[in-house]
C-alpha cells in the first residue's frame, strides 16, 4: 500500500485535530468533565444530518450544533446551577434521537465513528488552520482556565472572570470536536480529547509537564493510529483510539 | 478621623428566598484588624463573598477607591486533577504562564520568606503541602502584588495550635509592617481579644459591633452562640 495524497491529507489534518483536542483535553480532564465532553460530542449528530439534508459540508452543521450546545450548557449551568453533566445528559438523548432521524442511514454509522467522507485538500487546509488557531487560543486561555479550575474564588478575588474563560473553553472544545468529525467521528472525538490527558496525568509532576505530555501523546497516538489504519485498511477513528488505549495502559506503569 | 476604608450599610443577602444576612452595617478604618465572629452558618463567609462582589446583595458596600484586596480562602487545595506545583500556582498570578520572569519570581521568593516558607517549596506539588504550609502559601499568594486589604477566612480546624499562633503573629506583623487592613473571620475569641481592633458579631443579623473588650460581653456571646456557649475570657 503506497502513501498517496489522500493518506497525507488525513495524516496531516489528523495531527492538527489531535493537537487542539489533546491540549483542550488536559483541561477537560482537570475540570472533571470527561464524560460531559464525551456526550457533548454527540450533539454534533443532528447538525451533521441537517447539513447533509441541505447539501452543506457536515463539518459546518456539526460546528453550529456543537457551538450552540456549548453555549447552551454554559448558559443553563449559570442560570440553574445544575451540574453540566445533567444538562448535557438531558439534551443528549434528544439530539441523538434527532440525529438518527436526520442522518441518512448509510452515513449514520460513519458520522458516529469517522471515516465518513474523503478529505479534500481545502478541507484539510481549513481543519489545520482552525485547529492551530484553537491551539493558540487555548494557550492564551491556559492561565485563566487553570486558576478557575484550581480555585475559582481566588481567581475572582484576583480579578479574573472564571465564568467567561469557561465559556471560551467550551466553545473551543466544541469547535475542536467538529473538526474531528470527518476523521475520527463524533463518538470517538470525546475519547481522542481525554485519552492523551488521562495517560499524561499518570506521569506528570507539574502543570507544564501535564500539558506537554497530553499534546505529545495526542500527536503520537493519532499519527501511529492513522499509519496503522492505513496499513491494515482499518477506519482511522477506532484505530487511533485503540492506539491511545495502549498508551494509557503503559502510562499506568508509571503511576506510583 | 480619616475616611473609613470600608463602609457597609444595611447589607442583606438571600438564597432562594431565605435570608442569609440581614441588614448588616459596619465600617473599617485603614490599618485596623476587624474580626468577624459567629456560629457556623451565621453567614460569615457569605459576608466575605459579598464584600468581594462575588454574589448579589441588597444594601450598600463602599470600599475606598484605592483599595486592592488580597483574599485567603478557608480551604483550598481540594484534590485537584491538575498537578500544579507551588511555583506554577504563583505564576498563575503573573501575566506570563509560559515564560520565566525574573522580577516576578524574586517577589514570589520574597513573599514566601515573609510568611516563613522556604523558597525550596516552589518545586513541590501543591497537593503535597501540609495544611500549615498551604495556609502560608495562600497568604503569600494573597499578599503578592501588595494589596492594602487582606480578607482572611480562618480555617475552623486542621492547623495545630503552635501553627495557629504564628499565623496570627504573622498577620499582626503584616499589619504593622505594611499597614494592611485585615478582615478576619475567626473562631477563637481569645485571638479576637488579642489581635482585633474591632469585632463584628453576626448570626444572620448583627449582634454586636465595636471594640472587642466592650462588645464581647457575656450577654452578647450568649446571644451569639446560644445559652450553652461556654466562654472564658483569658488575659
Amino acid at each position: 500500500m503506497g502513501i498517496d495524497n489522500q493518506f497525507l491529507l488525513i495524516f496531516s489534518s489528523g495531527l492538527f485535530v489531535a493537537l487542539a483536542a489533546s491540549f483542550l483535553g488536559a483541561f477537560v480532564v482537570a475540570k472533571r468533565m470527561a464524560l460531559v465532553g464525551d456526550v457533548l460530542s454527540h450533539v454534533a449528530l443532528p447538525g451533521i444530518g441537517l447539513a447533509l439534508v441541505f447539501g452543506y459540508d457536515p463539518i459546518y452543521g456539526a460546528a453550529a450544533f456543537l457551538l450552540l450546545a456549548a453555549f447552551g450548557t454554559w448558559f443553563i449551568e449559570r442560570k440553574t446551577e445544575l451540574p453540566p453533566e445533567a444538562i448535557i445528559g438531558t439534551f443528549f438523548t434528544a439530539t441523538l434521537a434527532l440525529g438518527v432521524i436526520l442522518v441518512p442511514n448509510e452515513e449514520l454509522f460513519e458520522s458516529l465513528f469517522g471515516n465518513l467522507f474523503a478529505i479534500k485538500p481545502q478541507d484539510a487546509a481549513i481543519i489545520m488552520a482552525v485547529s492551530f488557531i484553537i491551539f493558540i487560543l487555548t494557550i492564551m486561555l491556559s492561565r485563566r482556565l487553570t486558576i478557575g479550575i484550581v480555585a475559582p474564588d481566588l481567581a475572582k478575588s484576583a480579578g479574573f472572570k472564571p465564568d467567561l474563560s469557561y465559556l471560551g473553553f467550551l466553545l473551543l472544545f466544541a469547535l475542536s470536536v467538529a473538526l474531528g468529525i470527518k476523521l475520527i467521528g463524533s463518538v470517538l472525538m470525546g475519547a481522542l480529547t481525554i485519552l492523551p490527558a488521562v495517560s499524561a496525568r499518570n506521569f506528570s509532576w507539574s502543570l507544564k509537564s501535564f500539558l506537554s505530555f497530553s499534546v505529545i501523546l495526542g500527536l503520537i497516538m493519532t499519527g501511529a493510529g492513522i499509519f496503522i489504519s492505513n496499513y491494515f485498511n482499518f477506519p482511522p477513528g477506532p484505530t487511533v483510539i485503540l492506539t491511545g488505549i495502549i498508551f494509557f495502559v503503559i502510562s499506568l506503569l508509571f503511576k506510583k | 478621623m480619616a475616611e473609613p476604608i470600608l463602609k457597609v450599610k444595611d447589607v442583606s443577602v438571600s438564597f432562594d428566598n431565605q435570608e442569609v444576612l440581614k441588614d448588616i452595617s459596619f465600617s473599617v478604618n485603614e490599618g485596623d484588624v476587624l474580626a468577624i465572629v459567629g456560629p457556623n452558618g451565621a453567614g460569615k463567609s457569605v459576608l466575605f463573598r459579598v464584600l468581594m462582589d462575588f454574589i448579589p446583595y441588597d444594601g450598600e458596600i463602599k470600599w475606598r477607591n484605592d483599595v486592592k484586596i488580597g483574599y485567603v480562602p478557608q480551604k483550598f487545595f481540594e484534590k485537584s486533577e491538575l498537578p500544579l506545583t507551588v511555583r506554577e500556582f504563583f505564576v498563575l498570578k503573573s501575566k506570563n504562564l509560559f515564560f520565566k520572569d525574573k522580577k516576578f519570581s524574586d517577589s514570589v521568593s520574597h513573599e514566601l520568606k515573609s510568611v516563613g516558607l522556604d523558597p525550596e517549596i516552589l518545586d513541590k506539588q501543591l497537593a503535597h503541602l501540609s495544611k500549615g504550609q498551604s495556609q502560608r502559601a495562600l497568604i503569600a499568594w494573597a499578599i503578592l502584588g501588595h494589596p492594602n486589604v487582606l480578607l482572611f477566612d480562618e480555617p475552623t480546624a486542621g492547623i495545630d495550635l503552635a501553627g495557629e499562633d504564628t499565623i496570627y503573629n504573622l498577620l499582626h506583623k503584616m499589619k504593622d509592617e505594611r499597614g494592611l487592613t485585615v478582615l478576619i473571620i475567626s473562631h477563637d475569641l481569645n485571638v479576637v481579644y488579642r489581635y482585633a481592633d474591632s469585632v463584628l458579631c453576626i448570626n444572620k443579623e448583627r449582634i454586636c459591633f465595636g471594640p472587642p473588650k466592650r462588645e464581647l460581653t457575656g450577654e452578647n456571646i450568649k446571644q451569639l452562640y446560644g445559652e450553652s456557649a461556654f466562654y472564658q475570657h483569658g488575659h
